[in-house]
């Protein structure tokens, strides 16, 4: 690694032992590689300075609280709806992604192994992460919504399908890591191989796997093209997730940004700041949570 | 550790407080504005509850949005919901039984009669011009004929300065600035009234077929007639058809248009009247206000419908009062939103037909 | 996220035979139990993947037998006379996201070998945070900002190139036209949505080059970028092109971002800054509208996405695992 000399030395035998033009070519590189990074910083900067700047005046007690308003293009109302639809259409996902993609990731690691089925599951749930959104929403469309209509659950059906393989991924990487000595002492004692897993393996795993669930939901929470096929749009609070329609942030994003009217955009700012807040806390929690694993480990 | 949860209950009791007092400003002032309608009907808003869900077209939906709120404050036990998702799949979700009514700048097919699930019947509701939305830095009026829109919007007019254009428009400098058409990317009822429109005034240039999707040969599209209005305002040299209500609040100019008889009439409510009076109304209440007769009518003026089941599944009661609402107090709020109310008689049609409702 | 490099040879984990050899008492019932209800899981992804195709194509079978070949080899889609071509619309995310990749392979290359290769050690996590930060951005919100601040922001730059290069052969057949939602602006979003992906997956990629490879480089007194070009990217290629398509079959399936910021106009042009439109964004666009055929072509421009976003997935896949197989051998 270059860390191994510091850097004066390094340059130093760089001066010594190197032609211009090579020496020329090296500089270039890390001018890209540095300049990579700024031309990257540039949009997420810009993007975060926006929601943060035009969205802020939009935060007070009214926009958590207060049914969306009735009068798009005019000022007033507030996101509780969407804010709690997107907050409770995520959660049902994660009801339902979290076990299925748990117990995957179970019988991929510690069952499965090197067996074709596992690998054929492995592979396929890698090609799953990559199916689109908008695919995923469609499909709950088609199986879901032309049967029982516009409601939460087709959205908490198409962020599931969507979580599900990140999950299962994340958390068969999260099992490689506990050491297999803890299965075997754990047999020794003559657990069952089902018990050794549920009350050995996952309980040294959590940190790893909470951390890669977070991930998920965060992802899931920002989703919007599987929501607008599945939970139509409505105003009012609306808790009852099987029934009638819901709205998400994301959702109002979606559609604030395509008018002109000044309220409209604010409240889609104001929505952003929210949605990026949400998925932020989640991240960074997720960040967190491993690197206090890590360092478990590493201890 | 105890110090931290003291804290969080102070916390808990500010909010409470501020919320409870924000509430009760918000209900007061909610109440000081209520009790202001004129035309007011004999009908028993209090005695009905429920809740009315809506869909459809995207053209009515700031007067639908007024009138919701309106009735909220009359009929309180009633919850209105309108997702102005294009008439398109209002007529769906109508046909589905997942909604209780329906919003629709267009009729039913006939072939789409029978996904129904029994007879309904057509309420108009209001009516309203259609601008046509510029962007020219400059230019306050302008003046467009059928068929100068026409090869405008099949790309055969490119640039503002065309002879096409100044002909109709002698005494204003036009710019250079290149054409850039603004239409709806989804499908919706303005798009098909502003097609039939071209169609019927200019068939020689609009080759193209009407409806609620039109492929323009060279355009940028919007989602909803807010979405269009959007590209205008952004595009220097932009021209695009938007409803009044919403072109006036993003504070576009729009054209006047020369109608059947030869006058240039700008879009106005006054306009739209006057191609209503002219319109033919047909026995269940559907009409067609495009390129009428009349000095004074605005070409371009498209009215809406409210669709309900002559039978509804449920809430028929809640579904009369709303309807009585839109038909009555409703119609005194449509200039608010820049809609036209509808002519007396075609109103107190609409009125008599509520009866019509089982249930 | 590991997923990339996954290291398919993993044998069960804690050995099956430990298990074996307890007594045979109640608990190889609920040993089995609990290994079918965790296959069961674990099936539901080849369940939920063959529903999806079937379903999908079910919905979308009147307009696939309506138009045959013609879906994906005409351009005409005018709806109101029930003619469905989707040709325009592969175009446009084609086109969409090969600008993407153009704008953001470099970048994401550049980033992912400083963070590894050239930052000073305390600044090489913080460049980790803040890709991951890019990465959590829901895409609606880049859309928004592509929508309201960069499309208006940037149509007069575009006006001034095509100004400028419009009429000279070549660089006039792409830099041309002068609108502020077009494929370029899609094409940028995209980008800036990619980059922290293809970042990611590549670092990760670069980082399991042995230590030994770089130091016998600098041994024989390399320096850093002949270090890198003749230890770090030859061994990590194979995972580099990996990262990239998997970058390009998420710039294929998004669709709200493309959607506010591509113009929606159905046109087959090479002018980047002319407005085009992609098959995602067409879908969430129309579908509210649509109904009968209409609505099943729809779904069928959703098969098709999800045809080729497999076909991008699986061969990503498959050239970083056995890219990976061999570097292991070498």
């Amino acid at each position: 690694m270059t860390d191994l000399l510091s850097p004066d030395v390094e340059r130093l035998l760089l001066d010594a032992t190197t032609s211009r033009s090579r020496r020329v070519k090296n500089r270039l590189a890390s001018i890209w590689m540095i300049g990579a990074l700024l031309v990257a910083l540039v949009p997420l900067t810009l993007v975060i300075g926006y929601v943060l700047f035009k969205g802020i005046g939009q935060l007070s007690l009214a926009w958590f609280t207060e049914d969306l308003p009735t009068i798009t293009r005019k000022a007033g109302g507030g996101m509780g709806p969407a804010i709690v639809g997107t907050l409770l259409i995520t959660f049902v996902a994660a009801l339902m992604a979290i076990p299925l993609g748990i117990l995957g990731a179970i019988y991929l690691h510690e069952y499965g192994g090197k067996g074709r089925t596992a690998r054929l599951i492995r592979f396929m749930a890698d090609v799953m992460t990559g199916v689109p959104s908008i695919v995923m929403g469609l499909f709950i469309y088609t199986v879901w919504t032309l049967t029982f209509g516009l409601n939460g659950f087709g959205g908490s059906l198409a962020l599931g399908c969507l979580m599900l393989p990140i999950i299962i991924r994340t958390t068969e990487e999260m099992l490689r890591l506990v050491p297999d000595e803890l299965r075997q002492a754990s047999y020794a004692l003559g657990n069952r191989k089902w018990r050794t897993i549920v009350t050995v393996v996952l309980p040294a795993a959590f940190g790893g796997i909470t951390s890669g669930v977070m991930i998920a939901i965060a992802r899931a929470a920002g989703e919007t093209a599987p929501l607008v096929f599945t939970i139509g749009a409505a105003r009012n609070l609306n808790m009852n997730i099987f029934q009638g329609p819901m709205t998400a942030l994301s959702v109002q994003i979606f559609g604030n940004a395509q008018t002109p009217f000044e309220a409209a955009q604010a409240r889609a700012w104001g929505a952003a700041l929210t949605l990026v807040g949400i998925v932020f806390a989640m991240t960074i929690l997720a960040r967190v949570v491993s690197s206090r694993v890590a360092r478990r480990h590493s201890a | 550790m105890r110090s931290s949860k003291r804290s969080v209950a102070w916390l808990l009791a500010i909010v409470v407080t501020v919320g409870l007092v924000a509430g009760a400003c918000g209900k007061s002032s909610s109440n000081s504005t209520s009790s202001t309608t004129s035309a007011a009907s004999k009908f028993d808003y209090k005695s009905i509850s429920g809740t009315l869900n809506g869909s459809g077209a995207t053209f009515p939906k700031a007067f639908y949005e007024e009138t919701i709120a309106g009735f909220k404050k009359v009929a309180s036990g009633v919850t209105v919901n309108y997702n102005a998702v294009g008439s398109g799949q209002g007529k769906k979700d109508l046909a589905a039984g997942t909604s209780d009514w329906a919003g629709s700048d267009s009729l039913v097919s006939d072939a789409d009669k029978a996904t129904f699930k029994g007879p309904f019947l057509y309420f108009p509701t209001v009516a309203a011009p259609i601008t046509v939305s510029y962007n020219l830095s400059g230019v306050k009026s302008i003046n467009l004929s059928a068929t100068t829109l026409a090869q405008i919007f099949m790309g055969k007019i490119t640039t503002w300065n065309d002879p096409a254009i100044a002909a109709d428009n002698s005494g204003v400098t036009l710019p250079s600035t290149k054409i850039t058409v603004a239409v709806r990317s989804d499908g919706s009822g303005t798009t098909s009234n502003f097609s039939k429109f071209l169609a019927a005034a200019d068939p020689t240039d609009f080759t193209i077929a009407a409806g609620d999707t039109v492929a323009w040969p060279a355009a940028q599209a919007g989602k909803g007639n807010a979405g269009v209005a959007q590209i205008i305002k952004d595009t220097p040299g932009a021209i695009g058809y938007v409803d009044l209500s919403d072109a006036k609040a993003t504070g576009l100019s729009f054209a006047s248009i020369k109608n059947k008889d030869g006058k240039f009439v700008a879009p106005t409510l006054e306009g739209a009247t006057a191609a209503l009076a002219n319109a033919t109304m047909k026995d269940d209440l559907t009409y067609s206000a495009l390129n009428t007769a009349g000095a004074e009518a605005y070409p371009i003026t498209a009215g809406t419908y409210v669709l309900v089941y002559v039978t509804p599944a449920s809430n028929a009661s809640a579904i009369k009062g709303w309807l009585t609402y839109l038909l009555t107090e409703g119609q005194n709020l449509a200039k608010d939103v820049d809609f036209a109310p509808l002519p007396t008689a075609l109103r107190d049609k609409a009125l008599a037909q509520i009866t019509q409702i089982q249930g | 996220m590991t997923l990339l490099l996954q290291d398919d040879g993993v044998a069960p984990h804690g050995g099956g035979d430990a298990s074996s050899l307890l007594e045979p008492t109640s608990g190889r019932r609920g040993d089995s139990a609990f290994k079918a209800v965790a296959l069961i899981a674990g099936l539901a992804v080849l369940a939920i993947l063959g529903l999806i195709a079937y379903s999908t194509t079910k919905e979308a079978w009147p307009a696939f037998k309506q138009e045959g070949l013609g879906f994906i080899t005409s351009t005409t889609w005018i709806p109101a006379e029930n003619k469905f071509g989707a040709l325009a619309f592969i175009y446009g995310t084609v086109l969409s996201s090969l600008i993407a990749l153009v704008l953001a392979v470099p970048v994401s290359l550049g980033i992912a070998l400083y963070a590894n290769e050239a930052a000073p050690r305390r600044l090489r996590k913080p460049v980790v945070y803040v890709m991951d930060l890019l990465a959590a951005i829901p895409s609606v919100v880049y859309g928004l900002w592509g929508i309201i601040v960069l499309a208006p922001a940037i149509q007069p730059v575009y006006k001034a190139i095509s100004g400028a290069v419009g009429d000279i052969p070549v660089l006039g057949w792409f830099f041309n036209g002068e609108s502020g939602r077009s494929y370029m602006t899609a094409g940028i979003i995209l980008a800036i949505m990619i980059t922290p992906i293809i970042t990611s997956l590549s670092r990760e990629v670069i980082a399991t080059v042995p230590p030994a490879q770089r130091e016998a480089a600098y041994g024989m007194g390399a320096t850093r970028w002949e270090m890198i070009r003749a230890a770090v990217l030859p061994w990590s290629r194979g995972g580099i092109v990996g990262s990239v398509m998997l970058g390009l079959g998420r710039a294929m399936g998004e669709t709200i971002a493309v959607a506010l910021v591509i113009g929606s106009q159905a046109k087959i042009t090479t002018h980047l800054f002319d407005a085009g439109d992609s098959m995602a964004a067409v879908i969430v666009n129309q579908f509210g509208e649509a109904s009968g055929t209409h609505r099943a072509a729809l779904i069928g421009l959703g098969v098709v996405l999800f045809g080729v976003t497999i076909i991008v997935n699986v061969s990503a896949r498959s050239i970083v695992s056995r890219f990976d197989r061999r570097s292991q051998g070498a």
